[in-house]
């Protein structure tokens, strides 16, 4: 049974979105540099983003772990996912209805992940893992149906992982959220959590390389940084 | 003048999560980053100097209560000294704005208040005293400027010779080093380029940035050995006078690479950028100069500076400080600090901004916040320890009014050496409603 979820609106249009990808399928060589230029310029983003390479990204801290739990209910320490690949670790709650929230992010994501079968390169250092801070909804089985597009996605292969988590329970999910330092506030109206949009930028190593917020959600620039990273790793 | 409607980009950026954390009444010129605060402003925090043989001598973090249908409005509420005198300057929320950060420019200590938990009663979270040795040698913390889960503080002096020359030093929000970058000299200009033969001195003061344009500013006062030294003394002192920063730059914010060097005589203080989705450019107020300065893109793309007012009588030197501009852009609050007054310029055709009215406050006044809707404003009267007058002239207070639109009319005053406080410098404002 699928759940209805006010994501849902994103994940038909990522559907649709890959449906017109297959009609016309990228070259087999793909983009090896300038990852950022595989993805259109926003109008909110009025500059072009600088060369990957060009700067260093300073270790701000370092991941947390934490227990999460997959789509299929598997427990996982968080830092085994996250170290071994570059990850952009996002937090959502699936209720969420704010389009400068939840939504944004996952459009952002649904873009990178679409975006990276033109840039082979990413498939195998670089993954998406999205993290609910509301554990008592976004139930496994929750979770479960939302990554359906993702999971069902025939030109996965070709793509760069995208993992839906989620925890246990509070218990489980507060030391994730205070590492990262990202911030929720619930409220008596349990419908809507109040939260800073955060996407955060791993390395291999599980350091916490990049932090971006409103203003800062730009595929563009979340690619640059990947970029920089596997340049600076030697990895391109 | 004509009001326009704020920006797409002005409001989401505010927004936080999915609670109506829109922005309706707050001050202006804070980091786009953090939330605003939903409703009246509930407290003001003013970080204040302590005074030798007043109270307890020592620096605060004092709290009054703003809330309109409080019995305690216009009073203190709560005072937290932390220990010594540090010359408290500057401060800053963090960018989920659950922590303020406030700097000593004297010791370089570094106090961090947790406002979160009891936003009536700031108490004290951390306190980092390695700043100097953690930057690699910068001195005198003093704005600080939120980014995502990092603090961005920009420093006024060096260890080395006490002097301009200093640095921008990131720490992440728990109060951990980060990175220090230098700003660029003329010897080392580190790929930036210099405007109309700029020479870039290396000094530092305020720090904003327009995220959407992907830029920051940073302006340039003085270093140690000037802003701690006696007033009177520093401006017989010839060779002193010489050692105030006459430059801003223009960085990359991603990269945190400096790209530009402005020539801005005079001491170029706070950096205040507008809301508008469409609105290019910054303002500053040159210290020593009384000259209002634009930095704004041209239609080329390019970014440049130039003169665009005078404050007051530029020839009496009435030392513009801090300024404050509206959140809808069409107006603009400066002090001045020798004269005691407020103006208000229009500023809606920035590059010609006209000023429209003009106060006494006091004998001296240094800051300046508006409420976001613009029809509260709070001032307060320190610049710097050293520096503010003597005498009956060294009046030191939280004085509020209400912006009638052709006006302001006092609220309320807080005398804060009758209250044993103090010397008032920098204010914050706070809420409850900020945290469910």
């Amino acid at each position: 049974m699928r759940i209805t979820f006010a994501l849902a609106g994103l994940v038909l249009t990522a559907t649709a979105a890959l449906a017109a990808w297959k009609l016309a399928p990228p070259g087999k060589t793909g983009i090896t540099s300038g990852f950022s230029s595989a993805f259109e310029a926003s109008e909110d983003f009025q500059f072009d983003p600088p060369a990957a390479g060009s700067y260093t990204l300073n270790t701000i801290k370092t991941a947390p772990n934490g227990e999460v739990l997959d789509i299929n209910g598997n427990k996982h320490d968080l830092l085994d996912i996250t170290q071994g690949k570059i990850s952009l670790v996002s937090f959502v709650y699936l209720n969420c209805g704010d389009i400068n929230g939840c939504p944004l992010a996952m459009s952002t994501l649904f873009d990178i992940h679409d975006t990276s079968l033109k840039i082979p390169a990413l498939r195998d250092e670089v993954q998406l893992l999205t993290i609910s801070f509301d554990p008592q909804r976004d139930t496994v089985e929750a979770i479960e149906a939302f990554a359906y597009p993702i999971t069902s996605d025939e030109a996965a292969a070709g793509k760069l992982d995208w993992q839906i988590l989620t925890t246990a329970g509070q218990d489980q999910l507060r030391p994730i959220l205070k590492g990262y330092g990202q911030v929720v506030d619930r409220s008596e109206d349990q419908e809507k959590i109040s939260h800073l949009l955060r996407i955060f930028l791993v390395d291999r190593e599980g350091n916490i390389r990049n932090i971006y917020g409103l203003g800062l959600i730009d595929p563009r620039l979340l690619m640059t940084d990947v970029e920089t990273l596997m340049m600076e790793e030697g990895r391109l | 003048m004509n009001r326009r409607e704020f920006g797409a980009l002005a409001t989401s950026a505010l927004a936080l999560g999915v609670m109506p954390f829109r922005a309706s009444a707050d001050e202006t010129c804070q980091s786009p980053y953090m939330p605003m605060i939903t409703g009246h402003e509930e407290y003001v925090y003013i970080w204040t100097l302590g005074v030798e043989g007043m109270g307890d001598e020592q620096d605060k973090m004092v709290t009054v209560d703003l809330r309109p249908d409080s019995a305690t409005r216009g009073q203190v509420i709560h005072t937290l000294s932390v220990g010594g005198r540090n010359e408290a300057h500057h401060a800053g929320f963090n960018s989920d704005r659950r922590y303020l950060w406030a700097g000593g420019l004297d010791t370089n200590r570094i106090f961090i208040f947790d406002v979160h938990s009891n936003p009536a009663e700031p108490r004290l979270h951390k306190t980092i005293d390695t700043f100097v040795k953690d930057s690699g040698g910068c001195v005198g913390p003093h704005t600080f400027f939120a980014l995502p889960g990092r603090m961005m503080i920009t420093g006024l002096s060096n260890d080395d010779d006490h002097g301009g020359r200093t640095a921008l030093v990131e720490y992440n929000d728990e109060g951990e080093y980060v990175a220090t970058y230098w700003m660029p000299t003329a010897d080392d200009m580190q790929g930036a380029v210099a405007v109309d033969g700029a020479v870039a001195d290396g000094y530092g003061y305020d720090i904003r940035a327009l995220i959407r344009k992907n830029i920051m500013l940073t302006s340039s006062f003085t270093g140690w050995s000037n802003y701690m030294m006696d007033f009177g003394q520093m401006l017989q002192d010839q060779e002193a006078m010489k050692r105030f920063g006459g430059t801003m730059v223009q960085w990359d914010l991603h990269t945190r690479q400096p790209k530009k060097v402005f020539s801005v005589p005079g001491a170029p203080l706070e950096v205040r950028f507008p809301w508008g989705p469409n609105a290019n450019y910054a303002f500053t107020s040159a210290a020593l100069t009384s000259k209002l300065w634009l930095i704004y893109e041209d239609d080329a793309g390019e970014w440049q500076a130039k003169a665009v007012a005078d404050i007051g009588n530029p020839e009496d030197i009435p030392l513009p400080v801090d300024i404050s501009l509206s959140a809808d852009d069409q107006t603009l609050w400066v002090n001045t600090f020798l004269d005691g007054k407020t103006r208000l310029f229009d500023v809606s055709d920035p590059h010609n901004p006209k000023q429209v009215y003009e106060k006494q406050i006091a004998s001296q006044v240094n800051m300046v916040s508006q409420s976001w809707d613009g029809k509260r404003v709070y001032f307060t009267s320190s610049l710097l320890g050293n520096w503010d007058k003597k005498g009956a002239d060294d009046q030191q207070y939280l004085k509020a009014y209400d912006w009638n639109g052709t006006e302001l009319v006092e609220t309320f005053q807080i005398d804060f050496y009758e209250a044993q406080l103090g010397r008032a410098h920098l204010m914050l404002f706070g809420s409850a409603a900020l945290y469910s």
